[in-house]
């Protein structure tokens, strides 16, 4: 990771002003962009920080508390409810985009040139329908009693689970549904695979190597920043999992599916606690921070980049 | 890139400099840019007011507003009336963030259980000096019984009635004529509710039920407001202060176990489809599988164009006492609005007599003039919702602004647990929960 590939370097050390002017040029473009970070996500990023350290219905002006709001999560106990449920459901689902996005990349990687544009839309197409109304269709199949999961169950004479209604399995209901979306990571890992050289399976058929021995010492290891990539996404933003639960149980039956950023929602717009409500975003962007900054950590042991001196 | 570094903070700190310089040197018209951003609609020329109505509802909902402000506009040709919906979800959130950015339309609806808090932080401007006014007085004995109440805190009144609903229970008279069971009629109580409900449930000769007695609404809390209320109970003291000794009381607990004996004891109601879903989630009346429904108003226009429906309208049974409860939206005056006196003007149009006159077709009407001379009061149907305002409990959110957010989820528990659970123990859950509620409220007012 340390080490920058030499061309890189070699354009850096020029220092000519052709390269200042292309970068002066690089940041004018940029800088709506720019702009826009710093005065509407910065912005409030900080001010956020504040409104943690206060009480603040959002009705009438602040009044400062200092760290109460902080200190006042120890003792809530949906608090690690929903840390609780938020860690289950990124343990379940994580592994599950990692392993069936690559599955579903190697067996995409099996269809002619031709074919594969059309299967590549097709799976990745649930990744760009609107969150809310693709929740809703998966609500009417998880119907205890109308839906099609448990009306196709019921012809093969079993009762099907009440999914949804049930706190048993209504996490388990949320992940199934996510799964859907596995096809924008098997996209980003078929880039990966197409990028492999063929040269080194041919290689590795000349020594002998049969299919399985080519994926786990060619494949795998080419793959190794692929996987990287999407599992520092795939934590990022399962930790932040929101309109599913909005949208299918609203955090229930019985707080089984309060996620985090659900209870931060409750807290700031229902509860009027935008203080307390502050805080806990705060607590959550440590956490992905600090799970972040661990699987870059581990990266130097697992991921391999080709170039890179071993 | 080390070298660029100051080039780029200085094109950006200049840019930020020359935006934020634009603010303050025009801070008098901020609110105004605002305004124009906001709803980007023509504005009016010469020297018209101009307010701003924020509603919660949307799509068809939107046509008896629409209607309402234009006979309005026609009338007083110096206000324009700028509607301003945001999708039912986000609407509290949107308005927040509008008044907390001081920029909140003139005119906000809200919902019953939204008033305290709102009020209680002086969202709103109290509308006694307007509704005393002699150039625009409002005659308050126009409305119905019951129907002022849910805009009034702490004895003054801060919003006027837009729409209502009570509950009842609505019953399809085919399932009952097939069975050969009376009609529910005003006077009846828990105990008959449970006899009608038993003798409507069918099951087939494997035992799987093919007709429930009622639907019920699940773990819906303040629908299960009417089930304490009719118990003789109450959820909260009337201080507000303490659930300790209300939400574990006696009456309490005999209402969630009833609840809880219809659908596991007597097995008469069919388990919610969607706990979240608003009403429990299930079709079975609908689709004339289930013989009563209790529930509000809301579906009920689509409820008699249903071919499997031959459509009743029951009062509420009495427990140990004849109670109901009332769900309500109404309008109010931003404490912030620039233009109080022409927002004034609006408001008695829109919630008075003649928006009444527009309101009814959509919802049932708040003033009592409008429905006698639309025959509704005496209407089978309807007559029995108007009936039910004569038999109003206080619902539980009037004494407390603070039940949303702790009492509230604490009885969403009780009523789950419940639900889910055929053997839980009801004395211990109420105790729980109220203990609960009780520290949220602690932790709230520290």
């Amino acid at each position: 990771m340390t080490d920058t590939p030499s061309s890189q370097r070699v354009v850096r050390s020029r220092g000519s002003r052709l390269a200042r002017r292309e970068a002066l040029t690089f940041y004018l473009l940029i800088s709506p962009w720019l702009l826009g970070l710093l005065l509407f996500v910065l912005g409030p990023i900080i001010a956020s920080l504040g409104f943690s350290l206060t009480r603040w219905d959002m009705l009438s002006p602040p009044e400062p508390v200092g760290l109460r709001n902080y200190a006042r999560m120890i003792e809530d106990r949906l608090f690690w409810q929903s840390l609780s449920v938020t860690v289950r459901y990124t343990l379940m689902y994580v592994p599950s985009e990692l392993i069936g996005g690559l599955l579903l990349a190697l067996l995409m990687n099996q269809v002619s040139v031709r074919g594969i544009r059309a299967i590549r839309t097709i799976y990745y197409m649930p990744s760009v329908l609107s969150g809310v109304a693709f929740v809703v269709v998966w609500m009417w199949l998880f119907h205890p009693e109308a839906g099609l999961i448990n009306a196709t169950l019921a012809t093969v004479g079993i009762r099907g689970p009440r999914w949804l209604a049930d706190p048993n399995t209504a996490l388990t209901a949320l992940w199934l549904m996510s799964l859907w979306g596995l096809g924008r990571t098997a996209v980003i890992y078929l880039a990966g695979l197409r990028s492999i050289p063929r040269e080194l399976y041919e290689a590795a058929a000349m020594d002998g190597a049969g299919a399985g021995q080519a994926f786990r010492h060619v494949t795998l290891p080419m793959l190794t920043p692929t996987i990287f990539f999407n599992l520092v996404l795939s934590i990022i933003a399962t930790f932040q999992t929101f309109t599913s639960a909005f949208v299918a149980t609203n955090g229930g039956p019985l707080d089984s599916t309060l996620f985090f950023v659900l209870y931060l929602y409750r807290k700031a717009f229902q509860d009027f606690q935008m203080g307390y409500a502050s805080a806990l975003a705060w607590v959550l962007f440590l956490i992905i921070l600090g799970l972040t900054l661990l699987v870059v950590r581990s990266g130097q042991w697992w991921v391999y980049y080709e170039g890179e001196q071993q | 890139m080390k070298k660029t570094t100051p080039l780029l903070l200085l094109l950006v700190f200049g840019l930020l400099a020359a935006m934020f310089g634009g603010c303050t040197a025009q801070e008098g018209s901020l609110v105004a840019t605002v305004v124009v951003t906001a709803t980007p609609t023509a504005r009016p020329e010469g020297a018209k007011t101009v307010l701003r109505v924020g509603t919660g509802d949307s799509g068809e909902g939107l046509t008896p507003h629409f209607k309402i402000i234009e006979m309005f506009e026609a009338a007083n040709p110096d206000i324009q009336v700028q509607l301003e919906p945001v999708g039912s979800g986000d609407y509290y959130a949107r308005i927040l963030t509008q008044i907390a950015a001081g920029d909140p339309p003139d005119l906000l609806q809200i919902g019953d259980d939204a008033v305290p808090m709102f009020v209680d932080k002086g969202a709103f401007l109290p509308l006694d000096d307007f509704i005393a006014s002699e150039q625009y007085p409002l005659d308050t004995s126009i409305y119905l019984p019951g129907v002022m109440e849910p805009g009034k805190w702490n004895g003054a009144q801060y919003l006027l009635p837009k729409d209502f609903s009570p509950l009842a229970i609505y019953y399809n008279k085919k399932l009952f004529d097939a069975a050969g069971v009376p009609y529910p009629q005003e006077g009846w109580t828990w105990d008959d509710l449970l006899a009608t409900a038993q003798q409507l449930t069918l099951t087939d000769a494997s035992g799987n039920v093919t007709q429930w007695g009622i639907q019920l609404p699940g773990p819906w809390t303040t629908g299960f407001e009417y089930w304490v209320a009719a118990a003789g109970g109450s959820l909260v003291s009337e201080d507000g202060a303490n659930f300790v000794g209300y939400m574990d009381s006696p009456e309490v607990q005999r209402a969630v176990q009833f609840y809880a004996d219809l659908y596991h004891k007597y097995k008469v109601a069919p388990p919610p489809a969607d706990m979240n879903a608003f009403g429990g989630g299930n079709s079975e009346f609908d689709s004339g599988k289930a013989a009563m429904r209790l529930f509000g108003r809301w579906p009920q226009a689509g409820m008699k164009q249903n071919p499997n429906i031959d459509l009743g309208v029951a009062p509420l049974p009495a427990g140990a006492k004849r109670a109901g409860v009332l769900f309500w939206g109404g309008f109010g005056i931003s404490s912030l609005s620039e233009n109080p006196e022409a927002a004034w003007r609006f408001l008695r149009f829109y919630t008075g007599a003649e928006g009444a006159e527009v309101w009814k077709d959509w919802a049932l009407p708040t003033v009592k003039s409008v429905a006698d001379s639309s025959g509704l009061s005496n209407d089978p149907i309807e007559g029995v919702w108007l009936n039910e305002l004569n038999h109003l409990a206080p619902r539980a959110y009037v004494f407390t602004p603070y039940w949303g957010q702790t009492a509230d989820p604490a009885l969403r528990r009780v009523l789950e647990s419940v639900i889910l659970d055929p053997n839980a123990n009801v004395a211990e859950l109420v105790a729980t929960a109220a203990q609960e509620a009780q520290a949220a409220l602690a932790d709230i007012q520290q």
